[in-house]
């Protein structure tokens, strides 16, 4: 029962056609596609070293790595970087990107002129199976046998010239690691290389007729046309993903003809799905037998770090540890950069001044742009060092063994093990956690991680708890040993906590309902990572958080300077007199005080007039049923640019200029506060706790929004996003507010 | 390798324990995705370990470990070596 050799070869006639199209100055085209795990992306770093570029495949979040690699005889060649894949019938949005790359229908790309196909030679069973697929296509491909030193160190013999012999294609043994057989492979990749051999395999009858059928009336031409057309007969009828893009590449007559053949050998063979893999793997078998020898028994490296890695007490202790680790480095390393960087950046600031005539001008370069690229660059050190350690668990294999001792635990809220790293991430920053997500493989997972990771406190909230903190909850002590402001502390960590498990819990059986993934994970042997692999994974996440993100975080402190400036108001004109008159001549102590108070003033007069500080008193009436006023209003709105500005901007209204939380002044102004009308305080410790809980569960980080964006690649999570959460918020403090004032707490 | 006792789902094994696989059941996607990822009737598989919270649990199988759920492993029948 082979393959009839007129359909498992493409159309001769249309393979001459194509050859005489004038080809234009085209690059050729190489696709690097296998397994994940296979040391795939450690060979494309290799070939590329630092000439690779990274973009999304248009519509999906897949990242499109490309890169040139010079060949021998001079010319460059493009070279892409495939997601990793199990097989070509595809089951997630990476696998039908490389599904549609590989047959030519994806929108972006050009069909690849050759294959390169990546094996790790030390389990070749289980990937010859995309091998088999890929053969079966009918492009040509080269196949490189990587870690072939790790096989022969375990004592495994592989055989490439009968494997070559098989799929009638040339098959290069490798090491990515130590760069042996690079040179073999680079003139491989130079050659030109004629189409493999599809390997025999065996069908039951009517799903091979069937399938024959279908070939015979497939169009000659159009982008399917260089292919195997028993490939392409056979990817219709198995791939039956809704909306599927293939089936978008035939033409209509033919996609009713697919339904019809699906029902009908539904009728005859209830299970003709399997024998696919079934003859596949009985080829597979039959090869594996002849192509690979074991000359000593398997070693065990990898079952003896993971009976303690995976231990029932010690892996759990030992994961803890490794947490707490990444989690103070995101917390330690990070801050003296951060602040390096505030500094340089505030430095800048100033030393631009003079250079800019004051006003608008300065303003605008000082305030706005100066200040907004900091926003930006302040996140980069945390980006770095979380995917630092991602990069090193994932190339060393231990993130598979983290998500196989938590998976247990996150399931609770219907995620998977893979979610853990990314919401611990956001207890220091949302920002690097949601892009952390990116290890998830399930689409809907992914999203619900990336939406409820901004509930967990980071530490840009911080600032406004201890401030609030300070100012109203007094200093006691509960049931005798519990300090009540610890206490307060600790319950708005455990309400983010608790916003997220039931957020995650009604998502995921509303808007991210959908059938029950299979969660099967590859535990890859575990391998020292490569610096190079490891630092070029810092380097892109960092890089595209500043391209990407960083231009919505840019024009949006634009824009929060500029409602935060104007309309300039009257008032401001006798007091930037005074200031003059004060700051003439050589000004004693006592004057330049009084300069400082006067500049505050002028702060704090242009703030409440400005469009933010209408806005502060338009959106009162929406804000006073949780005991905020206008001015917490502003703060509130401008907190949009950060949460900790949330501080600065109080001070600012209050005419303090810059403060830090822990300000005696500012603390004692909130406190004493007093509502103009009444007369009486205007603050109490009732609001403190309303307002506390509004920034446990509102979205206020402009750089979340844009980061959502960047990672979903729409606007549409983002702004339910927003809208989600700031209405939980909204809820919430209306609830304390108003349920602790009818209980006499106000 | 003759079979000894009777069928039993994968989930059921003791771990250290092979076995090897007779039949995968489940909605045809999830069947497919799994056959695919080697799981055909005639498989050698062993159950390696159990996660410390007993689920998932860790299986070799074509020379690859994997880790699956236990409900992913009750679709698996098997026979124990």
């Amino acid at each position: 029962m082979s393959i009839p050799s007129d359909l498992a070869a493409a159309p001769l006639p249309l393979r001459e056609a194509e050859r005489q199209q004038p080809r234009r100055a085209r690059r050729k085209l190489i696709a690097i596609a296998g397994g994940p795990n296979c040391g795939k992306s450690t060979l494309f770093n290799k070939l590329t070293g630092l000439r690779q570029k990274v973009a999304n495949y248009p519509g999906v979040t897949v990242e499109k790595k490309a890169g040139f690699v010079p060949l021998p005889s001079g010319r460059t060649v493009e070279v892409l970087d495939l997601p990793g894949t199990y097989s070509l019938r595809p089951g997630s949005p990476d696998e039908v990107v490389v599904r549609d790359v590989l047959l030519g229908v994806q929108a972006s790309t050009p069909l690849p002129d050759l294959t390169l196909l990546v094996l790790d030679s030390t389990c070749l069973d289980r990937q010859l199976y995309l091998c088999m697929q890929l053969i079966e296509i009918g492009r040509p491909v080269v196949i490189a046998l990587n870690m072939m030193d790790t096989a022969e160190e375990e004592g495994l013999d592989v055989n490439a010239a009968l494997l070559a012999r098989a799929f009638g294609a040339p098959v290069i043994p490798i090491s990515g690691r130590t760069g042996s057989g690079m040179p073999e492979l680079l003139l491989a990749m130079d050659r030109e290389v004629a189409p493999p051999r599809a390997v025999t395999r065996a069908l039951p009858e009517p799903l091979r007729l069937a399938a024959e059928g279908l070939a015979r009336m497939l169009p000659v031409t159009g982008p399917l046309a260089s292919l195997s057309r028993f490939h392409v007969a056979m990817a219709l009828l198995l791939d039956e993903g809704e909306d599927d893009s293939l089936m978008r590449a035939v033409p209509l007559p033919l996609r009713r003809e697919v339904l019809m053949l699906r029902a009908r050998l539904d009728e005859e063979i209830p299970e003709w799905r399997s024998h696919e893999p079934i003859g596949h793997y009985r080829t597979i078998e039959d090869l594996i037998r002849r192509a690979t020898l074991r000359l000593k028994p398997e070693t065990s490296v990898r079952e003896r770090i993971d009976r303690v890695l995976t231990h029932r007490v010690l892996g759990p202790i030992l994961f803890a540890a490794l947490m707490a680790v990444i989690f103070q480095s995101m917390f330690l390393w990070a801050t003296p950069i951060m602040n390096a960087i505030d500094a340089g950046v505030n430095a800048l600031g100033r030393a631009l001044a003079p250079l800019l005539p004051a006003g608008p001008i300065r303003s605008l370069v000082v305030d706005g742009a100066i200040a907004g690229v900091g926003a930006v660059v302040t996140f980069v050190p945390q980006i770095a060092i979380l995917f630092l350690f991602i990069a090193l668990m994932e190339d060393s294999g231990y993130l598979a063994r983290a998500a196989f001792i938590m998976d247990r635990l996150m399931r609770g809220v219907g995620l998977s093990g893979r979610a853990f790293i990314p919401l611990l991430s956001s207890f220091a920053c949302a920002i690097p956690g949601i892009m952390a997500t990116r290890t998830i493989d399930n689409r809907r997972d992914r999203l619900t991680t990336i939406l409820i990771a901004p509930f967990m406190s980071c530490s840009a909230r911080l600032p406004v708890y201890a401030l609030l903190i300070g100012a109203f909850i007094p200093n006691r002590m509960v049931l005798g040993f519990l300090s009540l402001p610890g206490l307060v502390l600790f319950s708005l960590y455990v309400m983010g906590i608790l916003a997220a498990v039931s957020v995650a819990w009604v998502l995921k059986r509303t808007a991210l309902r959908g059938p029950r993934p299979l969660y099967v994970m590859e535990l890859p042997p575990y391998r020292v990572p490569s610096w190079r692999s490891v630092l070029l994974t810092v380097r892109d996440r960092a890089g595209l958080f500043v391209q990407k993100a960083g231009t919505v975080i840019l024009a949006v402190s634009i824009v929060l300077w500029f409602l935060a400036s104007y309309p300039k108001n009257p008032e401001v004109k006798p007091l930037e007199k005074r200031l003059e008159t004060v700051e003439r001549g050589a000004p004693t102590k006592a004057q330049r005080a009084e300069a400082a108070q006067i500049q505050n003033e002028i702060a704090g007069v242009s703030l409440r007039d400005s469009f933010a500080g209408r806005a502060g008193r338009l959106i009162e009436p929406a804000i006073a049923p949780l005991g905020f006023d206008w001015k917490i209003g502003i703060a509130l709105l401008s907190s949009f640019a950060a949460r900790e500005v949330m501080v600065s901007t109080m001070a600012t209204v209050y005419n303090l200029g810059d403060a830090d939380p822990t300000s005696v002044s500012l603390r004692e102004k909130l406190r004493h506060a007093e509502n103009p009308r009444t007369g009486a305080r205007a603050y109490s410790p009732l609001m403190a706790v309303s307002l506390m809980v509004f920034f446990v569960l509102a979205c206020q980080c402009m750089s979340t929004v844009a980061v959502v964006r960047r990672e979903t690649n729409s606007w549409r999570w983002p702004i339910f996003m927003v809208l989600m959460m700031n209405a939980l918020a909204w809820i919430a403090s209306f609830a304390v507010f108003q349920g602790g004032k009818a209980l006499g707490l106000g | 390798m003759t079979p000894r006792g009777a069928t039993r789902k994968l989930g059921e094994l003791e771990a250290g324990a092979r076995a090897v696989v007779r039949r995968v059941s489940g909605e045809p996607e999830l069947l497919h995705r799994l056959m695919e990822l080697g799981f055909v009737p005639g498989t050698t598989v062993t159950l390696v370990r159990r996660a410390p919270m007993g689920d998932p649990i860790e299986l070799r199988l074509r020379g690859t470990h994997f880790s699956i759920r236990n409900s992913e492993a009750e679709r698996i029948d098997v026979d124990p070596l």
